[in-house]
């Protein structure tokens, strides 16, 4: 028997829905289909996308690889400051991206704290490169794959790995092949979240990297531009955008939105 | 080889402090309750206690101060811990990979195991699609497989059905009865302790209260624990049947009256054990009447109190043990000399046949 639904609930919830619903739609209805490839190329469409997807790979590779070794010192390490440790390392979550960039920019910019002894002894400038954008989207997208391994390290069963050890693995083979396996599903989801939150990133980029066609000018970026001199052209280039996160979304079914 | 063990730790507000030390080819059993300590003293051989204090000497070498992974034990763990992501081969072959090995040699080597020990298990299956006696033979087989000097068995039947348990147990005898070295058995169940091990140590609340062959503690169990479970009568023999439903069980010094086992084609069987609880035999001054099968006459070796309880230890054929309560053995008279009669019915015993390929010592 299906459950009876007091209708004030189902009233707010279809308010939910079509307040998210809404916008999308409108984007498509609103789209300039009769000149969509014109105004694909006059927006520079595919140099942002490709960069886009560049920069959000490599974002959420770098978040993998030294994400998953602090999701494990934050999950198996007892030291003091543990928990201000994890805090700081939450921290972008709640951070408007802006202000990340803005740190970034004191921090690793030409002037910055780090940033003048890498540029004047290593020759090694950041802002305006690629490489920036990838270190600010890093900046921002890493904490997804922090948390999630974390949650999946603190599930699992020490007995497996305490029977790896006393079975003659190092610590370092029962990482790789007892450990790491074990929580390959939850590392997965949590790069999954990385890399499309990194696909969207904007504030800190923008902030610390700047607006530079095919340096630092991922599509956020591209949007936000195109949307001052070519409206339609925003929006052709918001509904690649969504079409990638709903073909993510039918990839991946419940396994994203089913995460603990 | 010998392993020598003395043992202090501190875990979840319980001390556990045992002594204890397992010969060459010698099968000691450690015998307790839950929670009794058996896996903290299984950890801590193992090193995976980093707060034990321990001392632990294989021919007087010292190898509590090796990490886990360089200690020569081979454990199969309590539900058998074996890798869900591994298949049943990779299980076997990991702490031969583990320790540097090829893949190749590995594998051969990891299939030899179960060709021996989980016979008919698909090597490439998911621990996950299998029995518990299935999954117990895949962690004994892995347990062997870095080829250890130590073997300890971590409650080896208890995560499997009763009706896989007697195929388990005659192959748990062979493999300790064929590993070259001291030999654990950590467990809870008295008969598989008794039956298995050669000795046994009785692990109470943290401390040991009792070490000794079977025959010691039976004849002469120091605590309450001890005399419940370990003070069983234990049989051995062939059975043979009677009638319908009945056998008869001819053991070295006597015959009884024993139900038939289930599942047990009616004719002669071999090696045949049976135990019966002490409570279960009745004693009286005269020859007793009634349905009991079994009615024995004998002269009383010992009697000793425990508690409210006294054990009285009878020369009958079979020699028994029973258990009365104090009141009564003072009402009956009893007292070492005393010629008394014993009876006990045929249901009250439990036999275990062993099914599986006969012994070949």
């Amino acid at each position: 028997m299906r459950a009876r639904l007091p209708v004030a609930i189902v009233a707010l919830a279809c308010i939910g829905a079509a307040f998210v619903l809404l916008p999308v739609v409108a984007l498509f209805v609103r789209a300039p289909w009769s000149r969509l490839g014109e105004a694909l190329s006059g927006v520079g469409a595919s140099t942002a996308l490709r960069l886009s997807i560049e920069v959000s790979l490599a974002a959420t590779a770098i978040s993998v690889l030294v994400g998953v070794p602090l999701a494990w010192v934050l999950a198996r390490g007892e030291f003091p400051g543990r928990n201000l440790l994890r805090a700081v390392v939450v921290l972008p979550i709640l951070l408007p991206p802006v202000v990340g960039g803005v740190g970034l920019l004191v921090a690793l910019g030409r002037s910055g704290l780090v940033g003048r002894w890498l540029h004047d002894v290593l020759g090694i400038q950041l802002t305006f490169t690629t490489a920036g954008a990838v270190l600010a989207t890093t900046f921002v997208s890493m904490p997804l794959v922090v948390l999630a391994t974390e949650a999946g390290l603190r599930g699992l069963d020490r007995r497996y790995e305490r029977a790896a050890a006393a079975m003659g693995g190092s610590p370092w083979y029962v990482f790789r092949r007892v450990t790491l396996p074990m929580v390959a599903p939850q590392l997965a989801a949590g790069a999954v979240l990385t890399w499309a939150r990194a696909l969207g990133e904007f504030g800190a980029t923008i902030t610390f990297a700047g607006n530079l066609a095919g340096r630092t000018q991922t599509m956020p970026l591209a949007v936000y531009e195109a949307r001052q001199v070519d409206p339609g052209g925003a929006i052709v280039l918001s509904l690649i955008l969504v079409v990638i996160s709903v073909a993510v979304l039918v990839t991946l079914g419940g396994r994203l939105t089913g995460l603990r | 080889m010998v392993l020598e063990a003395e043992i202090e730790v501190r875990r979840g507000g319980m001390t556990v402090a045992a002594t204890f030390a397992a010969g060459d080819r010698e099968t000691l059993a450690i015998l307790g309750p839950n929670g009794a300590g058996k896996t903290t003293i299984v950890e801590t051989i193992a090193g995976l206690v980093p707060t034990a204090d321990a001392r632990i000497l294989l021919n007087d070498e010292p190898i509590h101060d090796l990490p886990p992974e360089r200690r020569p034990i081979g454990i199969a763990f309590q539900d058998g811990v074996l890798f869900p992501h591994l298949s049943v081969l990779e299980n076997v072959a990991f702490p031969v990979r583990a320790r540097g090995a090829r893949t190749r040699a590995a594998r051969t080597h990891g299939l030899e195991l179960l060709d021996r020990l989980a016979p008919g298990i698909d090597p490439g299956a998911k621990p996950g699609t299998l029995s518990g006696g299935e999954r117990q033979r895949v962690a004994l087989a892995r347990a062997l497989a870095g080829t250890p000097r130590v073997l300890i068995l971590d409650e080896p039947l208890s995560a499997v059905d009763v009706s896989a348990r007697a195929d388990l147990r005659a192959l748990l005898r062979r493999t300790l009865r064929d590993f070259d070295g001291p030999r654990l058995l950590v467990t809870h169940d008295p008969i598989e302790a008794m039956t298995l091990a050669d000795r046994l140590v009785i692990l109470e609340d943290g401390r040991v209260s009792q070490t000794g062959t079977p025959q010691d503690i039976r004849e002469a169990p120091r605590t309450r624990y001890a005399a419940d479970l370990v003070g069983m009568n234990l049989f051995a023999g062939r059975l043979t049947p009677l009638e319908a439903g009945a056998g008869e069980l001819q053991t070295a010094d006597g015959v009884m009256t024993v139900p038939w086992p289930e599942g047990i084609p009616v004719g002669p069987v071999d090696d045949v054990l049976a135990t019966l609880r002490p409570a279960d035999v009745a004693l009286h001054t005269a020859r007793p009447e009634g349905s009991a099968r079994n009615v024995l006459q004998g002269v009383v070796e010992e009697v000793a109190v425990v508690g409210d309880r006294a054990r009285v230890r009878l020369a009958s054929s079979p020699r028994l043990v029973a258990e009365i309560t104090s009141g009564s053995a003072a009402r009956m008279a009893i007292g070492a000399g005393t010629m008394v009669w014993a009876s006990f019915k045929a249901v009250e015993i439990h036999l275990m046949v062993e099914r599986g390929p006969t012994d070949t010592l």
